[in-house]
């Protein structure tokens, strides 16, 4: 018996330490197989034990300005996407999480990167591209496409609004057409077809039987006719050869290449009589038909010296046309219902991969009934209340509207119907203590408005607020707190430097302007430009002006992610290193690696600045712009830089003080010792952007941002005049940057460069070169985005002095599962908030503390 | 009097239209909101902009304005700031919370502010008159949001006797909302109490050495008698329409103030509608306090006559 038991013991020991050893192998086998599948890795195979949350855990947000309306078809502001982007109400057919144990990406540590999952959608799209094209040529997909035209997309079956309402493909289809039905005129309905994501047909639909007054010219290269193609009609205007009739837009501001100016603007320059003439056969807004007339009205200004070198021809840039959209119903949209829960969209434009998915991040569905019942018609004009109050909103993501008050509070609640909270898909496995938890801990979130900074201090400090950004005033008390976390953000910011000389040779030609005090040509000398560019130290401006934000260095700031399927950041790149190495004269070889030599730029070398100066002033003197009466080595003149203010604040003394400042330093024992100075101009509103570009005032700190996954889209913004801050003295197509791509030496114009980089086809010597995104491998594409920043900071127009970045406190109740910045995740937002408190927990815990909490 | 109120109610009719004729053609030739240059939302704005007739020449427009107001009583939607929503709705759900933070502020104010007016006029050129004069000069000199800053600080995060920020909903009759709304209420109440004060003291002052005042003593009335039936009436000739104008500044609320409590009322509805350019909000605000400030006016020309007899209002003798 004994032997028995003896021999029964052991079996179980040898079968408890197999089924041990079978338990710990499974995970692994789980996790390898999504892996080949990044981004997305949907699968979930068993159900892990998922810590469950008890008590209420309630979000305390702060706004300063309130959501008026969140209807997905109608709203314009990021305000009103507040209950979408923060408090999930709505959510896209697909959805981008962390990756984590459940959700893994090859290669990629948890929460390193991201995934993309079906939310939804019940699957990732299928291309139907060929059998699409077969089946439905009214969408004209090419006939040599043969992929990223058309997906079928299989709905999530589970998905349903807050009352139970299921969800399915006729709710997408009908809430597409009535997205971009034309009478309804929804300002998001170009977000369909305007972009990247273009819905085929969506434009025609959207705008059908609609007359536009359409700009023949947008790039200021190419025009759609030229004036010898236009026909005299019965009636003595000249036509396009389809009809429509064709005008001299003398005000409106649509000729992208133009940067905002009319033609009105170049009035100056008109022989006297002819802007009168113009403006009397002009309707009343300000389009003068082609006639006979109106041309030979021109051509007295063409015939002018002010027209320059240029043809008469070139008149045709200044042309517009009214373009009629052919009638069509909604069958010609790229968009229709395959089965209960699928839907094929066709798209006007290929676009596959990440940037397809992230395209469908966000969604477009209403409710059928509740919209019809808030849409209102009056005098034509259609309205619609749709998603602005409690009673117009139905949620159909983790959380629902049950409170609103205009101007004042919002509260959203879990929405039980939710699939997410029963899927299994959103959970995560806590890197810290290996557990699965559920995402959106949270359960319920309040937002009032809280106007200003002070009191939203003061209510943080009581515990009543779960963030608070910090002001300038806050940095010294609170920028080393453990509970600070900092955010980079795209923009960079620029010091943009006056280069236009016909502007500044007007100003200084100007009756009241004291040549002999005061000088403005030295900013046409590329020495100064280049000293300028060396006399800041960019970290010391950043922590002085702005402690938030950090040192610029180039163009493209240090969030812009050049490959979104891996998360890789563009300034981590030898290319944008070396590019900063050559641009601040950093020679590498100096340096035991590229990292350092790139981490040891400052932007400030007040030696070569000094130097600069000399060269400068030298020049400057036998150009005759400055004098030196007295022979004293020094400008008579001081170099006034006039920065272009469009309201006055602490933030702008700041930056003025500094700069001049620092300046005084470094002009130190040059001949521009105390003659360079940085005033202030007049609060010039919005007007400060025309005043820069037209070289009216000379300095102001600008940026751009663009899209966080793209950096190579902003090229466009250096180098096409319908952006272009320095439009007026820069012609990025007179630049000539030769690269060589696969062994081929290629010559192009810097605009071409960017074009090619952009998906444009661009023809040199009959020959076609796209560097897009998909076409060219992101080898090439990331040494052209670093050879154009290259040729755009040597131009000296703009002086990159800082990345612009946000730091705010978090409170103690709560903490991220993950506190590193990641550039797409940031830092997961709600669904990865986790509580140390609950709210009577947080109650007590305050009251402890004295009601005063110290961060 | 009844012929008088006629006729100034008919005047009235008249200023109204020329009034919102003046604002409609004003602000419509203010330039239009700046569209974002390439933006790809412009073609949708301008057609929307088109369809609602802005670019009709500006007395068409107000032809149309006209007729949806007088036939349908119909001021329009808000095209900007709460697009698609009525915008005679959205006002009317904003003025109750702006009416009660003023009128609680104002019912604090006129007792306190005519206490302390009279207990200065009573002891003229004593240190009670004098403290009470200085902190009336102090506190008319400094702008209400100094104190609405010093009262959330000290009364709402050290000392934790109120909210930071007024209670969100409607129940404004409630106790926890007027708790609430008490840091409003101080804030608003401070410079109304100092103007009471100065008004009463200065008017108390100059009734007490008038003649009819050694009058009324000599005929026997103790000081205090003679105080409350003879100089207090008087003084109110001047008081009263003061209170009068106050209660029309309850109306139009106060933007700093409401902004730093959060108040959800109309005292940022009129800038934000001329700086959105959202027309027919800033139309029907405009023509709203029009005609409360022409409607008050007449209502403290009226009350002339029942606080002072002696004044007879449109009486031609």
């Amino acid at each position: 018996m004994k032997k028995l038991s003896t021999v029964l013991l052991v079996l179980c020991l040898c079968l408890s330490v197999f089924a041990q050893a079978a338990s710990e192998a499974a995970p692994a086998a789980k996790s390898a197989a999504p892996a080949a599948e990044a981004p997305a890795a949907p699968v979930v195979e068993a159900k892990p034990t998922v810590v469950e949350f008890k008590g209420d855990y309630v979000f305390k947000d702060s706004v300063s300005t309130m959501a008026a309306n969140w209807n997905p078809h109608t709203y314009e502001t990021s305000d009103d996407a507040y209950p979408v982007d923060s408090a999930y109400i709505r959510l896209g057919l697909y959805n981008i999480i962390f990756n984590d144990e459940i959700h893994p990406v090859e290669g990629k540590d948890p929460f390193k990167g991201y995934v993309v999952i079906p939310e939804m959608a019940a699957a990732l799209p299928v291309d139907v591209t060929e059998e699409v094209k077969a089946s439905h040529p009214e969408y004209n997909i090419p006939a040599d496409a043969k992929a990223s035209y058309a997906y079928k997309i299989d709905l999530n079956p589970k998905a349903v609004w807050e009352n139970g309402v299921a969800i399915n493909a006729d709710t997408y289809v009908y809430s597409m057409e009535k997205l971009l039905d034309s009478k309804l005129l929804n300002y998001r309905a170009t977000d369909y077809y305007a972009q990247e994501f273009a819905i085929a047909g969506a434009e025609g639909f959207a705008n059908s039987g609609r007359t536009i007054k359409k700009t023949n010219s947008l790039d200021g290269e190419n025009c759609d006719y030229q004036i010898a193609d236009l026909v005299k009609g019965a009636d003595g205007s000249y036509a396009t050869k389809e009809g429509y009739k064709a005008y001299f837009g003398l005000t409106d501001a649509n000729y992208g290449w133009m940067s905002g100016n009319t033609l009105t603007s170049y009035a100056k320059y008109f022989p006297e009589g002819v802007l009168a003439a113009l403006q009397a056969m002009a309707d009343e807004k300000g389009y003068v038909p082609v006639t006979d007339e109106s041309l030979a009205t021109l051509f007295k200004f063409t015939n002018s010296d002010n027209w320059g070198n240029e043809t008469w021809e070139q008149l045709a840039f200044y042309l517009s046309y009214d373009f009629t959209y052919p009638t069509v119903d909604f069958s010609t949209v790229g968009i229709y219902k395959t089965g209960e829960y699928q839907i094929v969209l066709v798209l006007a434009k290929p676009l596959a991969g990440f940037n397809l998915l992230y395209s469908l991040t966000s969604n477009w569905i209403v409710y059928k009934d509740l919209y019809e019942a808030c849409l209102k018609e009056s005098n034509g004009v259609w309205t619609s209340t749709y998603n602005t109050s409690v009673e117009t909103t139905l949620s159909f993501g983790p959380y629902k509207l049950v409170e609103f008050q205009a101007d004042k509070f919002m509260k959203f609640v879990r929405n039980e119907s939710w699939y997410g909270y029963t899927d299994g898909q959103h959970i995560y496995v806590d890197p810290t203590d290996g557990k699965t938890y559920p995402m959106y801990q949270t359960t319920s979130i309040e937002c009032q408005v809280v106007a200003e900074s002070s009191t939203r201090k003061l209510m943080f400090l009581k515990g009543e607020l779960m963030q608070y950004g910090l002001q300038a005033d806050d940095f010294a008390t609170y920028r080393n707190s453990d509970y600070c976390y900092a955010t980079p953000a795209e923009t960079i910011y620029f010091l943009i430097l006056n280069g236009y000389a016909d502007a500044i040779n007007q100003r200084e030609g100007a009756a009241d302007f004291d040549k002999a005090k005061v000088d403005l040509q030295c900013l046409l000398i590329p020495e100064f430009r280049k000293a300028v560019a060396v006399t800041y130290d960019k970290e010391l401006f950043a922590s002085t002006v702005s402690p938030a934000r950090s040192g610029g260095y180039g163009i493209i700031g240090i969030a812009y992610v050049y490959d979104p399927e891996t998360g890789s950041l563009y300034r981590d790149t030898p290319q944008a290193k070396q590019v900063l190495c050559d641009f601040y004269s950093v020679n590498v070889a100096d340096y035991a690696s590229l990292d350092d030599a790139v981490a040891s730029i400052t932007g400030f070398d007040p030696v070569a600045a000094k130097a600069l100066f000399i060269e400068a002033f030298a020049k400057a003197l036998e150009a005759g712009y400055v004098t030196d009466a007295d022979n004293d080595g020094k400008s008579d003149q001081t170099v006034t830089i006039t920065y272009s203010m469009s309201s006055d604040s602490d933030f702008m003394t700041r930056t003025i003080d500094y700069l001049n400042e620092k300046m005084a330093e470094v002009t130190a024992g040059t001949p521009f010792e105390g003659r360079i100075k940085f005033v202030k101009s007049a609060p010039l509103g919005n007007a400060w952007s025309t005043n820069i570009k037209n070289g009216m005032t000379d300095t102001v700190l600008g940026g751009w941002s663009g899209s966080a996954l793209n950096p190579f889209g902003l090229t466009d913004l250096y180098v096409n005049p319908s952006y272009q801050y320095d439009a007026k003295w820069f012609d990025a197509t007179k630049v000539i940057l030769t690269k060589t791509i696969n062994g081929e030496e290629i010559t192009m114009n810097l605009r071409q460069w960017s074009d090619a980089l952009n998906s444009k086809d661009v023809v040199i010597n009959d020959k076609t070169y796209n560097f897009g995104d998909g076409i060219a491998d992101i080898e090439t594409r990331l040494e052209i985005l670093a050879a154009i920043e290259g040729k755009v900071l040597t131009t000296y127009n703009y002086i990159p002095m800082l990345q612009n970045a946000g730091m705010s406190l978090l409170s103690q109740q709560v903490y991220w599962v993950i506190e590193e910045y990641n550039p797409v995740m940031i830092r997961g937002g709600i669904p990865y908030l986790k509580y140390n408190y609950d709210e009577a927990g947080w109650k007590s815990y305050v009251a402890t503390n004295g009601g005063e909490l110290k961060y | 009097m009844t012929k008088y109120i006629i006729q100034r109610l008919l005047l009235m009719i008249m200023t109204v239209i020329i009034i919102t004729c003046i604002c409609f053609v004003l602000i419509r030739m203010l330039p239009p909101a700046e569209l974002p240059l390439n933006d790809i939302h412009t073609k949708v704005i301008e057609a929307r902009r088109e369809a609602q007739g802005y670019n009709k020449p500006y007395m068409v427009q107000f032809g149309i304005f006209l007729k949806n107001v007088f036939t349908r009583f119909d001021w329009g939607v808000s095209d900007k700031l709460y697009f698609g929503q009525d915008v005679a709705t959205i006002f009317l759900s904003k003025l109750p919370a702006t009416v009660f933070v003023n009128l609680y502020s104002i019912l604090l104010s006129i007792p306190l502010g005519i206490g302390f007016g009279i207990v200065a006029a009573l002891k003229r050129n004593t240190w009670v008159d004098y403290t009470i004069s200085t902190l009336t000069m102090v506190v008319i000199s400094t702008p209400s949001f100094v104190f609405a800053f010093l009262i959330q600080y000290f009364l709402s995060y050290k000392l934790g006797l109120f909210p930071f920020l007024m209670n969100a909903g409607t129940d404004y009759m409630s106790w926890g909302m007027f708790v609430s709304m008490l840091p409003v209420i101080l804030s608003l109440s401070f410079s109304v109490i100092a103007n009471f004060t100065r008004t009463t003291r200065a008017e108390l002052c100059e009734v007490l050495t008038s003649e009819f005042m050694l009058l009324a003593r000599t005929k026997g009335l103790t000081k205090a008698q003679a105080t409350v039936r003879h100089a207090f009436r008087n003084c109110m000739v001047v008081v009263v329409p003061a209170i009068l104008g106050e209660f029309i500044g309850i109306m139009s609320g106060s933007l700093v103030i409401e902004k730093i409590f959060a108040v959800p009322g109309v005292g940022g509805l009129y800038l934000n509608s001329i700086t959105a350019r959202d027309y027919p909000l800033f139309l029907m605000v405009s023509c709203f306090y029009t005609i409360v400030g022409l409607l008050a006016g007449i209502v403290i020309d009226i009350s002339y006559g029942f606080i002072d007899p002696r004044i007879r209002m449109g009486s031609k003798k």
